[in-house]
């Protein structure tokens, strides 16, 4: 049973900045992440002594040997909050699958509850020297016991097996990938703060690079990047005050482990099943249901992804994802299509883990797009798998 | 020249790895409730029990392709000679919804597809530690 979310609307983003996004920035990651944290409290009217909440969400997502130092490969909410000189009444951090949700959801649910009055999200994502994913160690215990001695190590290896699960079951091919990275790349060649900015990829190029782990190719991931954004939140009768018009979080839902697998083993019908079920409570949350949303920004962080949470969500039946945007389904630039990319995703603007979905969500409903603009009310911004991951449904219109 | 990463056994799992290093495929089975697993887990994720005995026991490792990759490029050391190889996700036939992923040593050349047979083959990684892979069944 899901009950519908209590604090449906009743918390808003008002106000956000974001860095520019770098392969390789020469500035700390921690200042960048105090100056972008600075701007953004300014962005939405306050000042540094109104903050008295801090949330997020530190992971560092590499499987190589890098090392975890808070400030400098990632930014915790209590680093954050000390750097910015605020002892804060709240600071959590997120530690399951689906960071950008499971944020947002601590966010609203501290305002709500009246533990903070105004929240600050904030993501910050590193690009360490060296190979992203590389590791030389010479021995596995734990959990990677199980796969890493026969090389089955690293998120592309996990990407790879549903990917060849589905192509096998329903017929797509490589060129079904390319078509979404192909998008990805157009919108995001379109955004100034993009690492992909004036940078569009074109499908011939998709085609002629041999994979990494079949059928996955480097195209269909996300490239490390250092990047910084931050929004600040504060209930809706204190948003009415502020300068820009607020979005409001109508509810979210996140997805669960479903059973026992070897480590990064991804089966295709755990992603389904468990993404279906992750829709369910999401729609019975927020009340409203898929043919209700204008602006479905699903995640990208390896180009599959799009296929999965398109069918998971019920905007195309199983098997029909690869189908639907082969014939121009997606393409936000069609009156008809479908605009899950239109801020770029993950693939059109680097790997800032869920940030480009929040983004595009909170600039189209909050009319601050500039050239991109679009007619929208209703958005919904995916994170992670479908199965382990989340979504948050944001409206300009609470009625 | 690096050598490929090599499993570390934990009390629980040493077991398994003896076993393995014999060529011998053992799953774990619940004292509560016979189910079994791999791999093994604090909580059993059949009957819930916290206070069981875990034993491991030899089965048959024949099972059926679920999905492959062909890793092409590694990011751990010891591959280099290796690479291209294919990894096959297979589900066995000896318990419900247990699924391995290991090495198929037929090359990158032959033909896959979802369902097909495969049956349990060893690489020996050195003297003691060897890692259950797979061979189409002929």
């Amino acid at each position: 049973m899901t009950r519908s979310f209590r604090a449906r609307n009743e918390v808003a983003i008002v106000g956000y900045a974001h860095s520019k996004i770098e392969r390789r920035s020469d500035r700390t990651l921690g200042a960048i992440t105090v100056d972008t944290t600075r701007a953004a409290i300014a962005d939405a009217g306050l000042s540094v002594d109104q903050i008295d909440g801090f949330v997020g969400s530190a992971l560092f997502p590499t499987a190589g040997d890098h090392l975890i130092i808070d400030g400098v490969s990632t930014v915790s909410p209590n680093w954050l909050a000390r750097s910015l000189g605020v002892n804060p009444r709240y600071a959590a951090g997120f530690s399951g699958m689906g960071q950008i949700p499971g944020s947002v959801a601590l966010a609203v649910n501290a305002i709500a509850g009246g533990a903070a009055d105004h929240v600050v999200l904030h993501r910050a994502l590193h690009n360490p020297k060296g190979r992203y994913h590389g590791s030389s160690r010479a021995s596995f215990g734990g959990e990677q016991q199980w796969t890493a001695p026969q090389g089955y190590f690293g998120p592309l290896a996990m990407i790879a097996l549903p990917t060849t699960e589905y192509l096998e079951r329903y017929g797509a091919t490589r060129e079904g990938l390319a078509a979404i990275a192909v998008e990805a790349r157009k919108n995001g060649s379109r955004i100034p703060w993009s690492f992909w900015h004036d940078r569009p990829l074109a499908a011939e190029t998709y085609l002629d690079a041999e994979p990494m782990f079949d059928p996955i190719c480097q195209y269909d991931c996300d490239i490390p990047v250092d990047g910084v954004a931050t929004f600040v939140f504060t209930s809706a009768e204190r948003a009415r005050d502020l300068p820009h018009r607020p979005v409001h979080v109508s509810g979210y839902a996140t997805g669960a482990p479903t059973r026992s697998r070897m480590p990064l083993h991804w089966p295709l019908d755990d992603i389904m099943d468990g993404g279906r079920e992750t829709a369910r409570r999401l729609w019975a949350a927020v009340g409203v249901g898929s043919d209700e949303v204008d602006l479905p920004q699903l995640y990208d962080g390896f180009s599959p992804f799009i296929w999965f949470w398109l069918e998971s969500l019920g905007f195309c039946e199983p098997g029909e994802a690869h189908r639907f945007i082969a014939d121009g389904g997606i393409d936000s630039d069609r009156p008809d299509g479908l605009p899950v990319l239109s801020g770029g995703g993950a693939l059109g603007n680097g790997r800032m883990h869920g940030i480009p979905q929040m983004l595009e969500s909170y600039l189209q409903l909050a009319g601050r797009a500039g050239d991109r603009q679009r007619d929208a009310n209703v958005a919904l911004a995916c994170h992670a798998s479908p199965h382990l991951g989340g979504a948050v449904v944001y409206t300009n219109d609470p009625g | 020249m690096n050598a490929r990463p090599i499993p570390v056994p934990n009390d629980t799992t040493a077991p398994f790895w003896a076993a393995a290093g014999d060529h011998v495929l053992t799953l774990a089975r619940c004292s509560n409730c016979s189910a079994l697993t791999l791999p093994p887990e604090p909580v059993c994720g059949h009957c819930g029990s916290t206070d069981r005995e875990i034993t491991f026991e030899p089965v048959d490792g024949a099972g059926v392709i679920r999905s492959w990759t062909v890793v092409r490029q590694s990011f751990l050391p010891g591959f280099d000679d290796d690479v291209p190889f294919v990894l096959v996700d297979v589900e066995l036939d000896a318990a419900e919804d247990v699924r391995l992923i290991g090495r198929f040593l037929d090359g990158i050349d032959a033909p896959l597809a979802l369902g097909l047979a495969v049956d349990l083959a060893w690489e020996d990684l050195n003297d003691d530690v060897a890692l259950p892979a797979f061979r189409l069944r002929p």
